[in-house]
């Protein structure tokens, strides 16, 4: 069975930077997996995302989608993010409209579908993040909780195989929290697989089935949650006993 | 622009579309225009105020407040009109003031009441569209009148921004305020200058990380999105066939 979503040993370097922000970073995705990207500041979890999503070009290496490897072109990144979707950290940088409804259809139109299916998987996509009835509200009207997770519709409105989550859970309370990973829960039965970027690392040990471990733009270890937390050694790099 | 924002998505006829309830804030605004009589400046105020309290169910308090807000920018100019100023001696009416001259006539005062009740007119019509429709429905129907669609597109990013930018406006003059920045006029210039030079740097990263965003959802050319969908009611044509009558016939009978 080949991989949902691969990345093999990616090499980048931001612009201007004198340090490789990547350096032979790989991950192996499979579908309908829970997987937590753990690490400390500045490790690449995000750089590493956005390579994931093809809104970065590795120097070296190759992420691969379905077997495919990327094309970098328009249709290429098209397909890709069909697949691949990528949900930020913050909603205030993905909510560009302010009509909830508008902002979610916005990836579906960009599809090529036609208004009524646009309309369908907003309305499905919206069910599932449990913003219903917030549809018809101003963006700037909703609370931090409310903004993430319209933009969590926005991007599930595209029905991609894979998400990708930049600490999400940062800015909540624990009950939001919770919401958001039950609401990644139900798409892992879809066989969704989802990848989420976390400090939290309770929580990535409680929810996770794989955990993912970077440094200093390697993916160091990839093991079920127990293995990463019951090692001392990687305990101590990701600061799980501090 | 947070109170009328409020009115605008609240209001009891917000899922009206916005082609009924801007024709009528046009059949009025051109009425007033065109007739250009005291009465029919008046009669719009009424027919506003009223379409905005009852129909709309917008707070009178809320439309007089808005209204308010207007009015010394337009007595400001009207004062130009309505007064002349001259170094001669002017006919009484008229009062001396040391060289100068200050008078006035009974044709600049016509010609002042009627410029102020057109005015009048006009913002009691633009304040019932503003108070009733949101900028997002607005901007809406100028996508459905064809207007450019890059032009559409920042609009609509113009709006939301607004809205983030103020959030960290808030944020940061709060983070200023807790260490003291506002102490003192010459402190605040200072925390001023920062806040400004600060809410630049932001504003331009938000716009670099929306790029990305927008980019992972496919972006292509012009934003595209859902229309939305409207409720029309068949009252607004006779609302507005009562509306162009009623000023019709006010202007015509002088
Ligand atoms: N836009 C950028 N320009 C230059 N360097 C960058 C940029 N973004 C990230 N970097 C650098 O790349 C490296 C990896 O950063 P990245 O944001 O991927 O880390 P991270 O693991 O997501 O960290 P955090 O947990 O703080 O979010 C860091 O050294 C960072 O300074
Ligand atoms: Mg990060």
């Amino acid at each position: 069975m080949t991989a949902l979503l691969e990345l093999e040993q990616l090499h980048y370097r931001f612009p201007g930077s004198a340090e490789a922000a990547l350096r032979g970073a790989s991950l192996c995705l499979e579908a309908g997996q829970r997987v937590a990207l753990v690490g400390r500041n500045g490790a690449g979890k995000s750089t590493l995302m956005l390579h994931a999503n093809g809104l970065l070009r590795p120097s070296a290496g190759q992420v691969r989608v379905a077997g495919e490897p990327l094309v970098y072109t328009r249709r290429g990144l098209l397909a890709v993010r069909r697949q691949v979707g990528l949900v930020f950290q913050n909603p205030d940088d993905q909510l560009f409209s302010a009509s909830v409804v508008q902002d979610i259809s916005f990836g579906p139109m960009n599809l090529g579908l036609d208004i009524a299916e646009v309309r369908r998987r907003v309305v499905e996509a919206a069910a599932l993040c449990e913003v219903r009835d917030l549809l018809d509200r101003p963006t700037h009207a909703l609370s931090g909780g409310q903004k993430l997770r319209v933009a969590l519709a926005g991007v599930l409105a595209m029905t991609p195989r894979v998400i990708l989550a930049d600490e999400v859970t940062a800015g909540l309370d624990p009950w939001m929290r919770r919401q958001v990973l039950v609401i990644f829960d139900r798409l892992v039965a879809q066989g969704v697989t989802v990848l989420l970027a976390t400090h939290d690392l309770s929580a990535a040990r409680r929810w996770a089935d794989q955990v993912a471990v970077m440094e200093a733009g390697q993916v160091v270890a990839v093991a079920p949650s127990d293995a990463i937390f019951g090692d001392a050694a990687l305990r101590r790099l990701i600061g799980a006993d501090e | 622009m947070h109170i009328i924002d409020r009115y605008a998505y609240t209001n009891a006829i917000r899922e009206l579309d916005p082609a009924q309830k801007g024709g009528l804030a046009l059949i009025a605004i051109i009425l007033c225009l065109a007739l250009d009589q005291p009465a029919v400046g008046v009669l719009t105020l009424g027919w506003m105020f009223a379409l905005a309290v009852l129909w709309a169910r917008v707070p009178a308090l809320v439309f007089g407040r808005a209204l308010l807000a207007e009015a010394p920018f337009l007595l400001l100019s009207l004062l130009g009109v309505a007064l002349s100023v001259s170094l001669a001696p002017l006919a009484a009416p008229a009062v001396q003031l040391g060289p100068l001259w200050l008078g006035s006539s009974a044709e600049s005062l016509a010609m002042a009441t009627r410029l102020f009740t057109r005015a009048l007119g006009c913002a009691a019509a633009l304040n019932f569209l503003i108070l009733t429709t949101p900028l997002l429905d607005l901007i809406e129907l100028l996508r459905r009148l064809r207007v450019p669609e890059t032009l559409i597109d920042l609009m609509s990013l113009t709006y939301r921004a607004i809205f983030v930018l103020l959030e960290s406006l808030q944020r940061m003059t709060t983070a200023q305020a807790t260490r003291l920045g506002y102490s003192g006029p010459w402190r605040a210039m200072r925390s001023a200058g920062l806040l400004g030079s600060q809410l630049f740097l932001d504003a331009y990263r938000r716009s670099q990380r929306l790029q990305m965003s927008l980019e992972s959802r496919g972006l292509s050319g012009p934003l595209r999105v859902l229309p939305l969908d409207y409720r029309r009611d068949r009252r607004a044509r006779w609302i507005g066939a009562a509306l162009a009558a009623s000023l019709l016939l006010v202007g015509a009978w002088r």
